[in-house]
């Protein structure tokens, strides 16, 4: 008997990194899940990975689309009834620059990715869980959404408009059995930070490998965190011992973050 | 298999509330744990009621006085033949005031009861620890860490200095496979809020103890108290493998209460 048993996760961009890292725990402490992805065939092979298929569901969604988004959320309901835990895990940024370069097209781009996703699928499936007296929102965040660093300000700003939100939800929904939580971690080498990090790491000044090496002198640890560890407290948030933490911004950072 | 099969916990403030909550986690975790409290009387009630089993013993001593918490670190490792998780939980306040009215006694025994203690064990676990490069550190703060009521300025002032000390020491010894964390619990109604919360209440201008204890429901957004289990939960990550690239972090339990 885990400690979701019973429970019914959507987790965004599920398929790969840290998604997928919160999906297997989760399937663990026995929730059935939904993961989201862009790519049908990496969502096939998450799901054939995972090897649970009464358990776990894909839906190919676009986290940067509305109707992908409310769709997700509608779908998880029709296959396994209700959700209970939502993870707005999609996110990152791409064609970075300093402000003075900045396109329009990168900023709304991020904001699309990260806040307005997470607002979307949020609000979808918030009237059912109030309804119920249940729920779980666990935002992905990230040590940019506490910090700034230069050259990806998008990236920044989005993630601290997440946690913004995230506050101001939790407030709205402090007594209805719904917590809104946001994680924080620091870099965490996914594919997600593969794909996208050299282009920010140039527009930062540096190689890629500088770049990585600029989060982890930063943290106490001196190394990049791994998957897993946001899987546990991805956990803990998401069981019923959890009720007493909401509106948090959890650093998973290795001594990174100031507050 | 639990979490923290095979690992050896101390707890300063272990026989009752928050401690006592963190302890019962350990154990059902499959950790040998040794509590600790002043009084023998409380902590052989406390081993009775936990099973006293031979995987928990009992250590008396005040954290207020540096040689019984020196002696509970080196009571655990003579005991257990290590310490792997350090909860330094202990804490309150005696007769508290407004900074106007605030005694020197009453100054010197907050700083030794919240701050003095919470070094004098880091210090003395971190020496055991570092030569073996893995250890937990667990200081129970309070989201006094982060804020400020009227009233009990010597609470949030070595609340706030323990958070300081955590983050520090975190630095310190960040790749040394030892991590030093806090956990921010909002108001939890324990004996010893129980037993000081009407002076306390007083103090910071409220009519009554229930009052006190609405103010900190209020300021939540789940508008209620938390509770030791929730903060138990928190102490077991921390302390298990899952939780070894958390450190120096400020874990709030406290129901949306903090602003950051």
């Amino acid at each position: 008997m885990g400690d979701l048993s019973g429970r019914v996760a959507v987790v965004t961009g599920g398929s790969r990194g840290i998604g997928r890292a919160i999906a297997e725990a989760f399937l663990a402490e026995g929730a059935k899940v939904v993961i989201t992805g862009t790519n049908a065939d990496k969502g096939a092979h998450a799901l054939h990975e995972l090897n649970q298929p009464d358990d776990t569901h894909f839906i190919q969604a676009d986290a940067k689309v509305r109707e992908d988004c409310e769709r997700a959320i509608d779908e998880a309901i029709a296959r396994f009834g209700k959700v209970d835990i939502l993870v707005n895990n999609a996110g990152g940024a791409s064609n970075h620059a300093p402000v003075a370069d900045l396109t329009d097209e990168a900023l709304d781009d991020a904001l699309r990715w990260n806040l307005w996703s997470t607002f979307w699928c949020s609000r979808r499936a918030l009237k059912p869980m109030i309804e119920r007296g249940w729920g779980r929102i666990i935002n992905m965040s990230s040590v940019e959404g506490k910090v700034g660093k230069p050259g990806i300000s998008i990236y920044v700003t989005a993630k601290h408009a997440v946690n913004g939100l995230t506050k101001a939800m939790s407030k709205e929904l402090g007594t209805t059995g719904v917590t809104v939580n946001a994680l924080c971690p620091g870099v965490i080498e996914t594919d997600i930070v593969r794909a996208e990090g050299p282009g920010a790491a140039e527009a930062m000044g540096l190689t890629y490998e500088q770049l990585i090496d600029a989060f982890t002198h930063e943290s106490a640890t001196k190394r990049v965190m791994e998957v897993e560890d946001v899987a546990a407290v991805a956990v803990l948030l998401a069981s019923d011992v959890g009720a007493g933490i909401t509106g948090s911004l959890i650093s998973i950072d290795g001594g990174t973050s100031p507050y | 298999m639990g979490k923290l099969e095979g690992k050896v916990a101390c707890i300063t403030g272990g026989t009752r509330s928050i401690g006592r909550g963190m302890a019962e986690a350990f154990l059902r975790e499959g950790a040998r744990v040794v509590v600790n409290g002043r009084s023998a009387d409380k902590g052989q009630q406390c081993l009775v009621e936990m099973g006293a089993s031979d995987r928990v013993a009992f250590f008396a001593g005040d954290a207020t006085k540096q040689s019984d918490v020196e002696g509970l670190i080196d009571f655990t490792i003579d005991h257990f033949g290590h310490l792997d998780i350090c909860c330094l939980n202990s804490g309150g306040v005696a007769q508290t005031a407004p900074v106007a009215q605030m005694s020197d006694e009453e100054w010197k025994l907050e700083i030794d009861w919240n701050l003095n203690h919470v070094f004098w064990g880091m210090r003395r676990a971190l020496q055991h620890m570092i030569p073996r490069t893995s250890g937990r550190i667990i200081v129970t703060s309070s989201v006094e860490g982060k804020l400020g009521k009227p009233g009990i300025p010597g609470y949030a002032a070595t609340k706030h200095a323990v958070n300081g000390l955590v983050k520090a020491a975190a630095h310190e010894v960040g790749t040394l496979g030892i991590t030093v964390n806090s956990i921010l619990p909002g108001l939890i109604e324990t004996d010893i809020v129980r037993a000081t919360g009407p002076a306390s209440a007083a103090m910071m201008g409220l009519p009554s103890y229930e009052a006190m204890l609405d103010l900190f429901a209020q300021e939540s957004a789940i508008k209620r108290l938390n509770t030791v289990e929730e903060v138990a939960a928190v102490a077991v990550l921390l302390a298990s493998d899952a939780g070894r690239n958390m450190t120096g972090t400020m874990f709030p339990v406290d129901g949306g209460t903090m602003p950051y």
